[in-house]
Formats: structure tokens, sequence, C-alpha cells
């Protein structure tokens, strides 16, 4: 695989800024500032990068409830997303959808969504799009080891399947699904990967913690589907570091278990032990990148506070285009 | 029980309070069919003819001829053919009637109800209602309870509609209004213009008035034309169903809506004519010394203004015509505001020349000519043509010879004046040619008598035929 | 004292010159539709099950043609990318409809049965219903979802039933029941045009109704009735098959001098308002007739908005003319009794005339 350096850091800087999004806001959630639902990827980034670096604003990506990782990987506004994460009027939705339901459309980001496996049917919709437009370009529904259970999700791989449309199915199998283990959850003789197998499709598997890993495994599907114009599915094993919800107390988790995860399974301390071992790319240049994206994040924090509070009376706006 | 029905005084229009009974159409005990008409009825303004709205039989009349009955009372007993006697006697024993002498403008009193099956005689209770009593296990609300025993009935007398057969109140009051029909509509065409974007009563309003839909904006969703814009063009109320359809509109027929300018003088003109007792005094006077004076004093006025000065001085000589008349009052007046009639393009209006007898004629000119041209620029203030005791009205101008004019209420007198024309005058036993006008002064009778009338006109006869005094 | 019910020609219509009518039932409406609309329009497209029919089958593509025969001739002239057979799976199916929408087409999908809204309820009721809204006013979600509904057909109780109500209450949605050809043409037209969601309910004993169809790209706007039949003694509101009914029973009641204003809203969200309760301010007495059960239904809605916003004008209780509170059933006594008809709906009129 050709690596340029400017693309290394791109990837990089959009892991930092995953990282450091997801941390601080764990930290402005418990002053108790942000109302609702909130659900961090910090953990993931890798797996978030390593799929949307291959994509442009043609493609197209369905998330989950545990959006803000896919959302800036594709590329969303960092400081709208803060913002909509807290409420405000000028947030990425207006701040109507909130963290759990943050989108832009208009760069194939088709929204972060609150029901567990809605998004694969609607990524199979968007695909039926792509192929229309017949410019080569995929819809990617992002799932998890809870998704994968829904009957939407088994629905969506096999009309992917019968309609043959260049769908492909995320699956980031963090190992937990809410508060439950994937090995209790899933029933397979092998893996979550193997299912969409059976579906006749192709599939491939991934260190969803290894951007690289991710990002090569990810080149080889993209291929295949974008040759073939058929469906196809990969597995990331990866790892999240924080609970199911902000809130969540983590009961479930062993003893020490997170410390080891940030310790062993940390995409940033991966993608920098790569580094020692290939020249392209100095150290100092992620240092650089991190001081730059905390002053984004900052920045995002602190505009995000001051930021005009919706206005009540536009409560019914927006609800059709036209009634 | 037999479906007895009664057969009341019908109400027509609002102030109907009361009826005769013509002539009966129909024999006691003999049916008729729909369409025949059973009885004539005289009011004081009609007599009108009752007609049957279904087939039926009159089994009881009750209403002699020339009997005079209140709207709602009980002229007789529809029922079928052959009803029993006894029956009948003790429905007309029981019978109230029912909301029969109330003035509900909208709706009709009850008419000859058609012999449907409708399930419950006519029960409006007595006036002196045993109160009854409902068994405890009965399923019925405690309102409904209160009223149903008060009423008198019991619970076999109700339908009840609530869950598993509970009575509610509205059961009971429908129990105690028994069946009624009203005064139908009937159907209606569908009214045209279907390629308008329209609600469709805004349709049938438009059609029924002869308005263009293409002409009217739309102000409802999506610019859709809503019975409210119709209305606007038509200038109308919003009950619009009982209006009758709008005659049919002739080629090159301007409709145009009145002006609220319009519509309020219509109304003002129409209560002082409908209400008022005028009567008319009238009497020539001799013009020519008072064109001589004019000219001798530079025509510091019009002949109109003369008249004006002289209408105040007469005034107070003749103070019972110088009044306001209110309800059950008289104000009298010690100086005399006289509004002077004004035509402007939208409408007659009666400026006020404030204490007409305290000015001289050339104030009064120049007081005419400021409020004339602010009448005719609309930009008159309230106070300058409310009020007032008197008015003048001159048609002169116009060739008219004499008309009678109506008054303006509150004031008590309206004077009318025509052209002054040549005339042959008695001028000292001979015989001369004089411009002569005719004046006709109406008064309120209420409140001003003929006699006073008189006076005043003499008064002012006076003062136009010898005009040095003005 | 027979009126003529509306044509439903449209302002558009009358500019384009557009003075022919064909005379064809419901299903011919759709399918005529949905032919010109596909052809107009590469970005809308078919998805439903045996849409076409006989895929993957010895009998070869179109087999069926569509089981309610609404999508014939399609497949054939559009192509199977475009007249998209799904296997049975109902959620996949609304979702797919959903994400293409989101991706800029305007799919149709077809709910072979109404009843099946159990089966997809979030994808539209959680995703479709709330794209555009969650997402600030800066996404679009233009789905047309044909929902087959209707009592009257012995297809028994969860193949029968009559869930606008349910999709009439929920915000994000649009709702249509066309009750003629000509309506249906329309009311398609204009769901197509617009940006919203519209599920769009066809009855299935609707699909023979012969009318007069103009030419064209016929519209009918949403929340903007018919008026049936015109009178002024009763307003009657009547809900898709339910229409002719109220007409056929105006029309027996005019023979005793008693006229119905008969109101088809065709869309119950938005809902014209106006010319219900401009009708009961003339009439004083209201009866809505609805095949649905009696709870939480667009009856008991309508019923509701007449007595909150035309309370002073009612001289009677309104009536609501409704299935029983039962599933529907099978033995076609049986369903008789539940579906409303003529004499269910004049006793209720002359229930209301009865109050005076």
């Amino acid at each position: 695989m050709q690596y340029s350096q400017d693309g290394l850091l791109r990837a990089y800087r959009r892991m930092a800024t995953i990282r450091q999004f997801e941390e601080r806001l764990h930290e402005e959630i418990a002053k108790g500032e942000i109302p609702g639902f909130t659900h961090l990827y910090a953990g993931q980034e890798a797996a978030a990068v390593g799929v949307c670096e291959h994509l442009d604003n043609d493609d197209m990506i369905v998330s989950t409830h545990r959006g803000h990782g896919h959302c800036i990987a594709k590329g969303c506004d960092v400081k709208a997303m803060m913002k909509e994460i807290y409420g405000r009027r000028e947030g990425l939705c207006k701040g109507r959808g909130g963290s759990m339901h943050i989108a832009d459309t208009s760069i194939g980001m088709l929204g972060a969504n609150g029901i567990v496996g809605a998004g694969a049917p609607q990524a199979v919709g968007a695909a039926i799009a792509a192929r229309a437009e017949g410019k080569g370009k995929v819809a990617i529904a992002f799932s998890g080891d809870g998704a994968c259970n829904q009957g939407t999700t088994f629905e969506a791989m096999n009309m992917a399947a019968v309609i043959k449309v260049p769908a492909i199915f995320v699956f980031e199998n963090n190992h937990y699904s809410e508060h439950t283990g994937d090995k209790y959850a899933v029933a397979t003789d092998k893996d979550i990967a193997s299912r969409a197998r059976a579906f006749g499709m192709e599939v491939w598997r991934a260190n969803g913690c290894d951007f690289y890993d991710t990002y090569e495994t990810m080149a080889e599907l993209l291929d295949h589907v974008r040759g073939s114009g058929k469906p196809a599915s990969i597995e990331l094993d990866t790892e999240r570091f924080y609970g199911h919800f902000e809130g969540d107390p983590q009961r479930y988790r062993a003893k020490g278990e997170v410390d080891r995860l940030r310790e062993e399974r940390d995409a940033l301390k991966i993608f920098r032990a790569h580094k020692t071992t290939d020249s392209l790319l100095e150290l100092a240049q992620l240092d650089t990148i991190d001081a730059d994206v905390n002053a984004l994040i900052d920045a995002a924090v602190n505009e995000a506070r001051e930021a005009e509070k919706c206005d009540p009376s536009q409560v019914e706006e927006d609800v059709y285009a036209t009634y | 029980m037999a479906a007895l029905k009664p057969f009341t005084m019908p109400k027509w229009g609002i102030e109907m309070t009361e009826g005769t009974v013509a002539e009966w159409q129909v024999k006691e005990g003999k049916p008729f069919a729909k369409g025949d008409v059973i009885v004539l009825i005289e009011t004081d303004k009609i007599t009108n003819e009752v007609e049957a709205e279904a087939d039926g039989c009159l089994v009881r009349i009750l209403a002699g001829e020339q009997d005079t009955k209140s709207v709602g009372a009980l002229l007789g007993v529809m029922g079928p053919q052959g009803a029993d006697a006894a029956e009948v006697d003790a429905f007309v024993a029981s019978y109230m009637p029912s909301g029969g002498g109330d003035a509900e403008p909208e709706r009709d009193a009850p008419s000859p109800t058609p012999s449907s099956s409708a399930g419950t005689a006519n029960t409006a209770p007595a006036q002196q209602v045993r109160r009854s009593e409902i068994a405890k296990d009965v399923a019925i609300s405690p309102a409904a309870r209160f009223a149903a025993e008060a009423a008198g009935l019991q619970a076999s007398d109700i339908t009840p509609s609530g869950r598993h057969g509970r009575i509610t109140k509205q059961d009971v009051d429908k129990a105690i209004r028994g069946s009624r029909t009203p005064a139908l509509k009937g159907p209606i065409a569908v009214t045209g213009q279907e390629e308008a974007y329209a609600s469709p009563l805004a349709r049938r309003i438009a059609a029924q008035n002869g308005v263009d839909l293409s002409q009217v904006t739309g102000s409802g969703a999506r610019g859709r034309i809503s019975k409210a814009d119709v209305l606007a063009m038509i200038g109308g109320s919003a009950d619009t169903a009982s209006a009758p359809a709008a005659p049919q509109v002739e080629e090159g027929v301007g409709v145009v809506p009145m002006t609220a300018m319009r519509k309020t003088i219509a109304r003002r003109l129409t209560e002082a004519k409908q209400a008022i007792p005028h009567i008319y005094v009238r009497r020539a006077v001799r013009a020519d010394r008072l064109i001589a004076l004019r000219e001798s004093q530079g025509k510091p006025g019009t002949i109109n203004d003369y008249l004006i000065r002289a209408s105040a001085l007469s005034l107070l000589q003749v103070p019972e015509v110088n009044v306001q008349v209110h309800d059950g009052a008289i104000h009298k007046f010690s100086h005399a505001d006289v509004s002077v009639a004004v035509a402007t393009d939208k409408g007659l209006i009666t400026p006020i020349v404030k204490r007409a007898n305290e000015l001289d004629v050339a104030a009064i000119a120049e007081r005419m000519g400021d409020l004339a041209t602010r009448a005719r620029e609309g930009r008159l203030k309230a106070d300058e043509f409310q009020g007032g005791s008197f008015s003048i009205s001159n048609l002169g101008g116009f060739g008219v010879d004499g008309f009678d004019a109506i008054i303006n209420p509150p004031q008590g007198a309206i004077l009318a004046v025509g052209k002054a024309r040549n005339a042959p005058i008695d001028d000292g036993g001979e015989i001369k040619l004089a411009p002569v006008m005719q004046l006709s002064l109406s008064c309120d009778h209420r409140a001003i008598d003929g006699v006073d009338g008189a006076r005043f006109l003499a008064a002012l006869a006076e003062l136009l035929e010898n005009p040095e005094q003005l | 004292m027979r009126s003529v019910a509306g044509r439903g020609r449209c302002l558009c219509d009358i500019l384009m010159g557009h003075t022919e009518m064909a005379v064809m039932n419901v299903r011919e409406a759709i399918n005529q539709t949905l032919h010109e609309a596909m052809e107009r329009d590469p970005s809308v497209i078919l998805l439903g099950e045996d849409v076409a029919g006989g895929a993957g089958t010895a009998g070869g593509q179109e087999a069926i043609g569509g089981i309610w025969g609404t999508s014939t001739g399609l497949i054939g002239k559009f192509g199977p990318e475009r007249v998209i057979d799904t296997p049975i799976s109902e959620s996949a199916i609304i979702g797919a409809a959903a994400g293409a929408a989101l991706a800029g087409m305007r799919p149709v999908a077809e709910l072979m049965f109404a009843d099946f809204i159990g089966v997809c309820g979030d994808q539209l009721i959680n995703q479709i219903a709330k794209f555009r809204y969650m997402f600030g006013g800066k996404a679009r979600c233009p789905v047309v979802v044909r929902l087959i509904y209707g009592a009257g057909m012995n297809s028994a109780a969860q193949h029968s039933q009559a869930f606008y109500n349910l999709l009439t209450a929920i915000p994000g949605l649009k709702v249509a029941l066309p009750t003629t050809p000509a309506d249906a043409k329309g009311l398609m037209n204009e769901a197509l045009t617009g940006d919203d969601p519209v599920m769009f309910f066809e009855h299935k004993a609707l699909y023979g109704k012969k009318g007069e169809v103009p030419d064209g790209v016929h519209r009918v706007p949403f929340g903007h009735a018919r008026m049936a039949r015109e009178g002024g003694d009763v307003t009657i509101v009547a809900l898709g098959r339910m229409v002719s009914f109220a007409e056929k029973t105006a029309d027996k009641l005019a023979e005793d001098g008693i006229g119905c204003d008969v109101i088809d809203p065709r869309t119950t969200s938005p809902l014209d308002e106006e010319v219900i309760l401009d009708s009961v301010e003339q009439t004083g007495r209201l009866v809505v007739v609805d095949e649905s059960p009696p709870r939480c239904s667009v009856a008991t809605d309508i019923t509701a908005l007449v007595a909150r916003k035309a309370f002073s004008s009612l001289d009677a209780p309104p009536e609501c003319v409704t299935a029983p509170h039962t599933p529907i059933p099978f033995a076609p006594e049986l369903e008789r009794a539940y579906v409303p008809g003529p004499p269910a709906i004049e006793a209720a009129v002359r229930r209301t005339l009865d109050w005076g």
C-alpha cells in the first residue's frame, strides 16, 4: 500500500480530533451542561477513519447512536457538531437533533441514528441511488455487535445481495452491546462477518484499533465493491473506552480492563508505534497535530457554551417542506 | 302509546308573538296528504298557509276559527287516524308549550311533525312536575339522575348512550326535549367554478353572490381562496346561510358593494324614516327683499348663509323647535347649532355651524366655506357633524321647487329649501312677480307639534321677508 | 336534486389547455400516473414485493404484474434497476426507500397490506417522519409509501385494517386517501412533486371504481377537500370508501328534503379543517363516517375539532359512524356488520335532525 505523508497526517488528525472531541465531552458532560444522552466513540477512531479515508462527499455513510466518530471522519464541521451537542441554534442540525441525530447529508453523512439497526436498510437505499448515479460510489452502514442481531440488519444484507447494490456493512465489534457481551449475545459458529458471508457476499476482517490494517483491508473491499457493484461486509475488532452512554457505571468491565485497553489497544498509540518503524512521518509532526487539535476542541467548547440558544417560537419549523 | 304530536302556532319572523286561526282547511279526524294546506293563520302583517310536511291526520282540533293564540300554543293534535280519544285527552292535558314563546330568530317553532316513528312521545314536562325516583342500581351519572328525577322521568323513559347502557345527562336532556324536527334547508346544487383553487364553501358563496373567483386573491394556505376572502369581496356579514340567492346580475350591470359611509347613511336614514313620526309644515316666502339686501350688502354670503342665520334666530324665538329628541326625553337648547347639508361624492354629510345665532352672515359664510371644503375632503372631526338640533337642506341650486327632507336624529326638525322662482304674489293688494321660495319643515311629532312648526315658519318668514333684521 | 360531484380539475390543467378526460378505474389511474411520473423524472423508482413479480421463477419476470395490478408494464419500460422486486422484508423495503430518498431519489415503496405497518413501523415513524426535523430542516426525504388497506373483501383481521389514523398522528408524515381515479392521480402527482414523505392509502375495494381522469400532470393539493354533495342540513365527513356510501345516503335523504354537505377530505394530514368548520357553521350538525374502530381515530379527531372550534354552531351532538371496537371478522355476515354502510349513516343523520 502506498501512503502519502499528507494522507497519513490527515488520517492522524482525524483520529486525534475524534479522540479529543470525545475525551473533552466526557469532562463537560460531567459538569452537567449538556442535555440528554451521549454515546462516546473514544477507542474506535481507527475504525471510522480507516474506512472513511477512502471516501469522498458522494460516497454515503449511515451511522449509529455512537456517531460522533463517523461524523468527524466523514468531514463534518467540528464546531457545528459541538454546538449541536450543546443544543444550540447554530448546531449542525439547528439544535433539533442533538448527539444521536447529527447529520450532514450534503457531504454524504446520512445521520447518526437512535434506533439500533435502523441504518442498515437505509444504506441499501443509498446504494440504490449510488448505482443509479453510475459513478462507482458506495453506501456504508456502520453497525455494532448489537445491531448485528436486529432483524433489519439481516433484511438489509439479504436485500443488498438480492438486488445487487454497492452497500457495505461495517460491523464495529467493540464487544459490548449496551451492557451485554458479544460472546453471549451473538449466536454464530464463527463471528459476525461469517453471518454476512452466509448471504453470499464477500467479507473481510481487520483490526479496528489499527488504522493501517483497517485502511488496507478496506482498500481491497472497496476495489471489489466499486468494481462489481455487489455488497460486501467487514468486521472490525475494536474497543470503546467509555460506557454505552455517559453515565453508564460500567460494572460489566473486568478490573483494570479499560486501563489495559488504553495501553494495548489505543489507536493513536498504535499509529505512533507504526511510525517508529516507518520514516514517512516524524513524531514531532504528530505532536503538533495533537496540540492543534487541542486548541480546536477548546475553541469548539467555548464557542458552543457561548452560542445562542434555540428560540422556542421556532419549535414548529422544518417539520414539513410545505404543509 | 300512539305517536301523537302537537300542532302548534308557528312563528314567522322575529316579531310575531301571536296569530289568529283564520280558517281550518282540513277536517278533524280526516287524513291529509303532504303538501295539503292544513290551516290559514293571520298575523298583523299577513295571512299564511300552513302546509303539511308529510301525510298525516289532525286527530283533534283545539283552536276555533278567529281564535288568537300565542306562538307555540297548542292548536291541535296530530296522530294516526282513529287514535284513542282518551289518549288524545291525556296528551292535551299534559302538554306544555316548550320554548314556543322565546324569541329565537333563527329557528321556527316546531312545525307539524311528520309521522316518523321517533320512539318517545312528546314528554315536555308539565309545570308542576312530580319528582320521580330512579332505582339506585340504575347506571346513571349523578347529574343525569338529578335532572331526570327533577323532570319526573323513569329510567325506562330514557335511551342511554353511555357504555354498558349507562345514562348520561345528555340522554336525559334528549328525553326531556323529545323529538323535534328542524326547519330543513334541503340539498344545494353543487356550484360552479370548480377549477378555481377555493374552498368549497367559498365557491358556493361566490356563486350565490355573483363573485368571480378569478378576481379574488386567496389568503388561505398556498393561496387558497377562503370563505372570508369571498365575503370581503361582498362586504357582507358572516351569516349567509339565510341570505337568499342573489339576483342574477345582467350583462353591463355594475355591482358595487356599499362603502362604509353609504351603509351608515342607509342605516341612519332607514332608522329615522321608520322610527320618527314626521309631519311636514310648508310655507312659501317672498325672497325679493332678501336678494336685494344681499346685493346691497355686497354679498357677504350665499342665500343659504342668510337662511342659516334666519333659522338660528327663529329657533331662539320658537324654542319648541330647537330640541333634540331622545328616548323618553327632550333636550332643549338655548343656542342654535345648525347643521347644513353638504353633498360630497361619497354621500350626504351635515357639518354644524355652532352657535349660528351669535354669528353674522359673513362669519357664517366663512364658517360654511371651511366646513364644506373639509367635508368634501373627508376631513371633518366627529363633533363637527354629530349633534345639533336643526338641519337645513337646500336643493334650490339644482332647480328643485320643493321637497320634504328626512330628519337627522336626534335632531327635532329639518328645513328643506327649494329654488326661489318668480311667481305672482300679493304685494299690498297688487299682483307682482317676485322670487318665491318653497320651504318645508319636517318635524318630529313626538316632540314638536304642528303648531310649533307653524310658529317657527312664521318667525322664519318674517325674518326672510323683512331681512334687515338679519 | 342530484348534484354533480366535483371533477377536481385544477387551475394548472385549465391553463395548460387540458380538456381531455379519459374514463378509467382507480387501479388504472395509479398505473398511468406511475408510468408518466417515471417517464418524466428518472429519480422516481418503485420498490416492493412483487411489484413486477416472477423474479427467479420459471414463469419469469412480470408473471404477476403487481398483486393489485397497479404496477403492470413498468418493469418492461423502465427496467429492474428502477422497478425493484424485493424479498419479503418490510423494514428493509421502507428503510431502503428512506435511504434512497435521503440520497436524492424519489422512491415509491409499496406496502402490500397497510397492516404491515407493524413490521416496518420504526422506519416510518422514527426515521422517515423525523429526518427533516432532526436534521435541522437540511435534509429531505420525499418517499411515497403506497399502503393498500380496507375491509370488505373477506381478508380478515390482519389484512384489512385502515391505519391512516396511526400515521396521521405522526408529525412529519403526510397522509392521503384518494377515493376517485382523478384524485388518485392528482394526489400521487402532488406527492411526487413535493419534498415531504407521503403515506398514500389505496382502498382495495376501490380499485375497480371508475371515473373521469384529466390528462397531463393533474395535481390535487393536499389539505384541500372535495365537496361531493352540498346541502344545508347536515355535514357528513367521510373517509376513503365511506365517501361513496355517504353520497348514496345523501341522495336518498334528498328525497325527504334533507340536504347534506358530503365532504371527502382526500388527505388527513394536512386536514382541510376550514371546509369542515365552515360547513358545520352552516348546518349545525356533524356526522363522521370512518371504517376504523372508534378509539383514537380520524373520526374522533374531526369530531373533537368541531366540538372545540364550532361548538356554538352545533345544534345536535356530533355522530361518529365507525366500525365497532373489534378486529375485522372473517365471515361475510360479520364483516358486513363491521363495515359502516348507508343505513347506519342515514340513522346517524336522522338522529342529529331529531334534536331539532
